[in-house]
């Protein structure tokens, strides 16, 4: 397990908060270009911990942009940021992606599309493959809380206000998150 | 022990901003946190680009002006409308069903005509007018209202007239010859108010019911009783009314006359009698207010009202019965927005517990849209 300094972070998307990350001013709106390729990123990341499933989740990033394109006049910057106006359009484009996915299992009885192989990366290069196998047995719910407070680095009330949940419950079960992932971890290597 | 259950959410918040540990326990969830971060994870480059090239075709999307900012120019926007509407419809009412004659203005505008003659042309006065001089004014002696020319037609007269005589013993006179000629034209005096105050001069208020068809000659003699100083008719044509009231009436004695042929079968089952019975009572209440409304409209046509104000030289009072056109048109612009508020409230009323119906469902879908969500999401 790669055990960094407290706050360290990685090189990837998570590195730093963008310029796009903080509240904008009122009358600064950025291109969706620029938005897009700043955050794409973020939200591809955040995507992956959700499904678990690096092919859904280019496909969803996509969906998501897209979605994003058709209503980006109706983005308020006074309301929050960019990354987490994205988030909660990917949220809802991952659920509408789970609820066909437990359809397609119901019909076909068998999950034809199992998750990534154990030993392959899914949820990012440079993880310790005890913390991959970990992040796989938790559920999306506590992936995508680990995802968007975390990796993503989003304040509380701005994860909460993806998750459409108090900013309470979004600490309890991040808490739950990690505590569970630790204790998985602690399985795995034993 | 798990670290979680000595790891506060303020210790783990400050952990997650980068606070230094202070605990084993805070240090092992530090390490778990670098280690989450440790890991990159960049969008493949196939969907960088396909996102990026639909971005410039999306860049001419209808502005759509957020609703808060909508909201302040749609309801002052609704509001002046109302106001307009009212004041539109105010300027339009105010002489649309009424035809005024301000004394004032008839000399240039009306068609100047002969007064009839005055003296003697009473019918059975008994030489009421003989008792007030012939003094006249230019306004004396110009127009015949255009009254009692309504083809047949059920219209409601009203009038005012100014008149001043010389001294206190003619307004004496001449409040008695208004009284006579109204009775000997049919009509009679509903209020007499003769005031004769110690500062000299006088005035008496007379209000007089005189019949429709005999308002002409009544303006006329009441005119001549002295110097006319002002005088206004309106006409209000009330035979829409009475058509619609007759064909109600005429409808409800069709509707009372099947329900008690209904209710003389004795094969009728006894929960369907009292039904027919209560829509019986129900229409037999409506036919006697409805016979009761054109009785008072028949009324109103039939018999014309005539407000006279008699007074002297020195105590010229205004004629306030009638109200002026900008006064018509406020009344009216008021009573236009008060219809408006009514409709506003009625629809609020209605509208009100649908909204409080709809509201609930969403509310109950979006509970369960967020339980569904929650359970697709901790399988």
């Amino acid at each position: 397990m790669t055990i960094g300094g407290p706050g360290a972070v990685g090189p990837g998307v998570n590195a730093v908060s963008t310029s796009l990350d903080a509240p904008l001013a009122l009358s600064v709106r950025p291109g969706f270009a620029e938005v897009a390729s700043e955050q794409l990123d973020a939200v591809y990341r955040y995507l992956v911990f959700l499904t678990g499933d690096r092919v859904a989740a280019e496909d969803l990033a996509a969906e998501t942009f897209e979605k994003a394109f058709r209503t980006w006049r109706r983005f308020d910057p006074r309301r929050g940021t960019p990354r987490t106006w994205l988030c909660r359009i990917a949220r809802t484009v991952a659920i509408d992606w789970f609820r066909a996915e437990t359809r397609r299992r119901r019909r076909e009885e068998t999950y034809a599309r199992e998750l990534a192989a154990v030993g392959e990366a899914a949820f990012g290069e440079g993880l310790s493959a005890p913390l991959e196998q970990a992040l796989r047995e938790l559920s999306p719910a506590e992936r995508e809380v680990v995802a968007l407070r975390v990796l993503l680095e989003l304040d509380g009330p701005s994860a909460a206000r993806v998750l459409g949940i108090s900013q309470t419950a979004c600490s309890t079960r991040l808490s739950r998150a990690l505590r569970r992932l630790e204790e998985r971890i602690g399985d795995v290597r034993e | 022990m798990s670290a979680s259950d000595v790891i506060g959410i303020e210790r783990l918040e400050a952990l997650l901003r980068g606070d230094a540990p202070r605990t084993q326990e805070e240090s092992t969830r530090g390490a778990l946190l670098s280690a989450l971060r440790a890991g990159t994870l960049r969008a493949p480059e196939r969907l960088r680009e396909r996102v990026l090239a639909a971005a410039p075709a999306q860049r001419r999307i209808a502005l759509r002006p957020p609703s808060r900012r909508l909201a302040l120019v749609v309801v002052p926007a609704a509001l002046g409308l109302a106001v307009a509407a009212a004041l539109v419809h105010g300027f339009a009412g105010s002489g649309a069903k009424t035809v005024q004659h301000g004394a004032a203005a008839a000399p240039t505008v009306l068609r100047a005509k002969a007064q009839p003659p005055v003296f003697g042309a009473a019918t059975g006065s008994g030489g009421a007018e003989s008792a007030v001089p012939s003094a006249r004014s230019g306004l004396q002696t110009q127009v015949a209202p255009p009254v009692g020319g309504g083809g047949g037609r059920l219209q409601h007269t009203e009038a005012s007239l100014q008149v001043r005589v010389p001294d206190v013993s003619r307004l004496s006179a001449a409040t008695s010859a208004a009284t006579r000629i109204a009775a000997s034209l049919g009509g009679y005096a509903q209020s007499v108010v003769y005031r004769t105050p110690q500062g000299g001069g006088g005035a008496s208020y007379i209000e007089l019911r005189v019949p429709a068809q005999n308002v002409r000659t009544a303006l006329a003699k009441l005119s001549a009783l002295g110097s006319l100083v002002s005088q206004q008719v309106s006409v209000q044509d009330l035979q829409h009314d009475f058509a619609v009231e007759s064909a109600q009436i005429a409808q409800l004695r069709r509707t009372v006359a099947a329900l008690q042929k209904a209710l003389r079968n004795p094969a009728l089952p006894d929960a369907q009698r009292v039904l027919l019975q209560i829509k019986l009572a129900e229409s037999k209440r409506a036919l006697a207010q409805r016979l009761h409304a054109r009785t008072g409209t028949v009324a109103s046509g039939t018999t014309a009202r005539i407000s006279l104000v008699l007074s002297t030289e020195k105590s010229i009072v205004p004629v306030v019965h009638h109200r002026g056109r900008l006064g018509r048109m406020l009344h009216s612009a008021v009573g236009f927005l008060g219809l408006e508020g009514t409709i506003v409230l009625y629809a609020l009323i209605v509208a009100g517990p649908l909204a409080l119906v709809a509201g609930l469902v969403w509310g109950l879908a979006r509970l369960r849209r967020r339980r569904e969500e929650q359970r697709l999401l901790t399988a």
